[in-house]
């Protein structure tokens, strides 16, 4: 058997280069996507401590049985593709922190949760909760309670995670559908003691939000 | 046609409708499309209710969860659930659904108005002598809170959960079903049980509990529990029961040809939980609100515009004087009792409430009026010992004696009652008018208090013996 003629010493080489350079891109991209996905990295930015808040008081933070879910855990698809993916789609929350709304400002922060909630549960829904499965196993659900397994094992058809957990991490937000933006700005003009009218104002970006 | 019959017979006209309504949807509307699968998982997490509901005649007759939880996307108080649009609450509104003439009856019963009721009482009550816990967890577990829905979509913990009978709602209805028909069975025996009543009825201000057990009807209920048929469908005084009467017989019940109805209040004729009892008068409203007017205050002509129990304003359909509130009353103890025995009950009662009226409510009424004036008192209320034994003179005891004696316990009617009030008003209020209102004090009680000989003239007459406090016992004709 011989060599075919094109295969020289020289596209050995380039193939075996490019081969090395392609490992070694796809294990940046990994480790890239890992560091990416991590606390830390997430709530570099002032804005994402806020939602931090509730979810370091949740039990996906604190677990008696030590597993913490990370943000990436629950926030970046499973896959190198697909994370990276997400990654790139992720840079507009970046632009929205650099040129956007002033969201390190816990005021502001919150006239906007919402938007963010039905956007993540929205993201969830399209992915059947894949990333839930990361850790949970459907199969593997029993629960303290007999009905926590039963309620897994009957009821779940055709359901994903998202479908009955929601507010299970960051502060609470109403259903999309049922949503009402005036009682969502009442409460926080009631909690940051707001003149009425002034959430509104916020959010629209008519006025400047008080620093708290 | 004798005059009773005359005025019973113009009460029906008035008040409508005639008989607790049977509900007229059509049973094949009932079992909302998506309600069954609520029941799969609810028999899982919440099989206490889901239980209680299946032996329930809403779940007899093919009703689900939806039927009563359903909600529009608007509403305040709507959540979504596992894919539906649902509220927690069910208000009245949402019973009226199907149970229109109850709803309407209740909605305008002082139990319905019963937040509006002590807006007055409430702040010194809650603020001076409790705090915001107390509110919730007290005040408002009877009265009712009023419901705070949250922007985040949850219901404000300090006014949920709540039963009170005078809720307000988030969708506007006022009270709350469950308060005596205990939600999930809804049970009609469990309404008509004074047990129902006394969760709320009970202690200082509405002693009914203790007095009811107390008096001949408790005993007669007690020992008759069994044969009071209780569940039965029609549940008519002398006719589907007989033993003894209960809480809801003689406030709400159908007896003889008076119907049922849902407004509690409307066969009282005394207002007995104020410092000085008043006969009120009944103010419909041309929308269907009712308001008691004490005797005293000139009836409003119907047509005219007047301010409701709310604060609201409301044009006047009509006015029903006292007397047929206790004619409609009368109607019940007919059922068991001869003429000349009701209206002779009715005058022994109705003495004993112009007794601590004559006595004790307004002489204790003008003198505290008057310390108030002279600025002997701050105006705030309770930073004064006075105040409380004034408080519990006419709020406590007074209104355990006017109870007593409204609903036949001879011990809530003295001992418990008028006796207390006596003592509290010689040995307490008395004494601590002296000592506030120092050389003016004398004058007030010889004002208010000895000028009426009738009632307060053994005062003056120091000398007179009695062997029950120890005096005489030595001498010849002592004890």
């Amino acid at each position: 058997m011989r060599w075919p003629a094109f295969l020289n010493l020289k596209t050995i080489g380039l193939l075996l280069s490019g081969g090395i350079a392609g490992a070694v891109f796809i294990l940046v991209l990994i480790e890239f996507d890992h560091v990416t996905s991590t606390e830390e990295f997430c709530t570099g930015c002032h804005s994402m401590t806020i939602v931090a808040e509730p979810y370091r008081q949740s039990s996906h933070y604190n677990p008696t049985s030590g597993v913490r879910a990370s943000c990436g855990d629950c926030h970046v698809s499973r896959g190198v593709i697909s994370a990276t993916w997400d990654h790139i789609k992720g840079t507009k929350d970046l632009f929205a922190q650099l040129f956007g709304a002033d969201y390190d400002n816990p005021i502001v922060n919150l006239v906007h949760l919402p938007d963010g909630a039905f956007h993540a549960r929205e993201w969830f829904r399209e992915r059947q909760s894949d990333t839930c499965a990361r850790c949970h196993v459907l199969d593997a659900i029993k629960g303290t309670r007999a009905d926590t397994l039963k309620v897994h094992q009957e009821e779940s058809e055709g359901k994903s995670c998202i479908d009955c957990h929601i507010n299970l991490v960051h502060r609470k937000v109403p259903g999309q559908k049922v949503f009402k933006r005036d009682a969502w700005n009442r409460m926080v003009e009631e909690e940051f003691g707001l003149e009425e009218g002034m959430a509104e104002k916020i959010r629209q970006g008519l006025v400047k939000a008080p620093q708290p | 046609m004798k005059i009773t019959t005359i005025i019973v017979f113009l009460l029906f006209l008035i008040i409508q409708p005639l008989y607790a309504a049977k509900v007229k949807v059509d049973p094949s509307e009932f079992g909302v499309e998506g309600g069954n699968a609520c029941v799969d998982c609810h028999f899982k997490t919440s099989a206490g209710l889901a239980e209680q509901w299946k032996k329930s005649k809403h779940g007899q007759l093919g009703m689900n969860c939806l039927d009563c939880h359903q909600a529009q996307t608007e509403d305040n108080d709507a959540i979504e659930h596992e894919g539906f649009t649902i509220a927690a609450i069910v208000s009245p509104k949402d019973c009226g659904r199907c149970h229109v003439t109850e709803y309407q009856q209740n909605s305008s019963s002082v139990h319905a108005n019963a937040v509006s009721l002590i807006s007055k009482r409430l702040p010194a009550m809650a603020q001076n002598l409790g705090g915001k816990a107390i509110v919730a967890a007290g005040c408002d577990q009877c009265h009712g809170s009023v419901v705070k829905v949250k922007g985040d979509g949850t219901l404000d913990n300090a006014t949920w959960p709540n039963s009170g009978i005078g809720r307000v709602n988030p969708d506007g209805s006022k009270g709350s079903c469950s308060s005596c028909h205990g939600r999930h069975e809804f049970s009609k025996a469990q309404a008509r049980d004074p047990s129902s009543c006394m969760r709320c009825h009970s202690g200082p201000d509405s002693p009914d509990r203790a007095i009811f057990e107390a008096s001949k009807h408790g005993m007669a209920f007690f020992a008759n529990r069994d044969n009071m048929n209780l569940d039965s469908d029609s549940w008519v005084a002398g006719k589907d029961y007989t033993s003894g009467p209960t809480c809801v017989t003689c406030h709400m019940g159908a007896a003889g040809k008076l119907p049922a109805n849902h407004d509690v209040g409307l066969r009282n004729s005394w207002n007995l939980n104020t410092v000085v009892s008043e006969r009120q008068q009944l103010v419909i409203f041309e929308d269907g609100d009712k308001m008691d007017l004490p005797e005293s205050q000139d009836a409003p002509d119907p047509g005219t515009e007047t301010t409701k129990i709310d604060g609201t304003p409301g044009i006047v359909k009509m006015v029903i004087p006292p007397e047929r509130r206790r004619k409609a009353m009368s109607v019940v103890c007919l059922e068991c009792h001869g003429k000349n025995f009701v209206s002779s009950f009715m005058e022994q009662f109705d003495s004993v409430v112009e007794l601590y009226n004559e006595k004790f409510g307004r002489p204790a009424q003008a003198i505290m009026e008057a310390l108030y004036d002279k600025a002997l008192l701050t105006p705030t209320p309770f930073d004064e010992p006075i105040e409380f034994s004034y408080w519990e003179l006419w709020h406590d005891e007074g209104t355990r004696a006017r109870h007593g004696a409204a609903m036949a316990s001879p011990n809530h009617t003295w001992w418990e009652g008028m006796y207390l009030v006596g003592r509290n008003f010689y040995s307490k209020f008395l004494p601590q008018v002296r000592e506030v209102a120092g050389k003016e004090a004398e004058a007030l009680i010889q004002k208010h208090v000895k000028a009426d000989k009738e009632n307060h003239g053994w005062l003056d007459q120091p000398n007179k013996l009695s062997p029950i406090l120890g005096y005489g016992n030595s001498k010849p004709g002592g004890e």
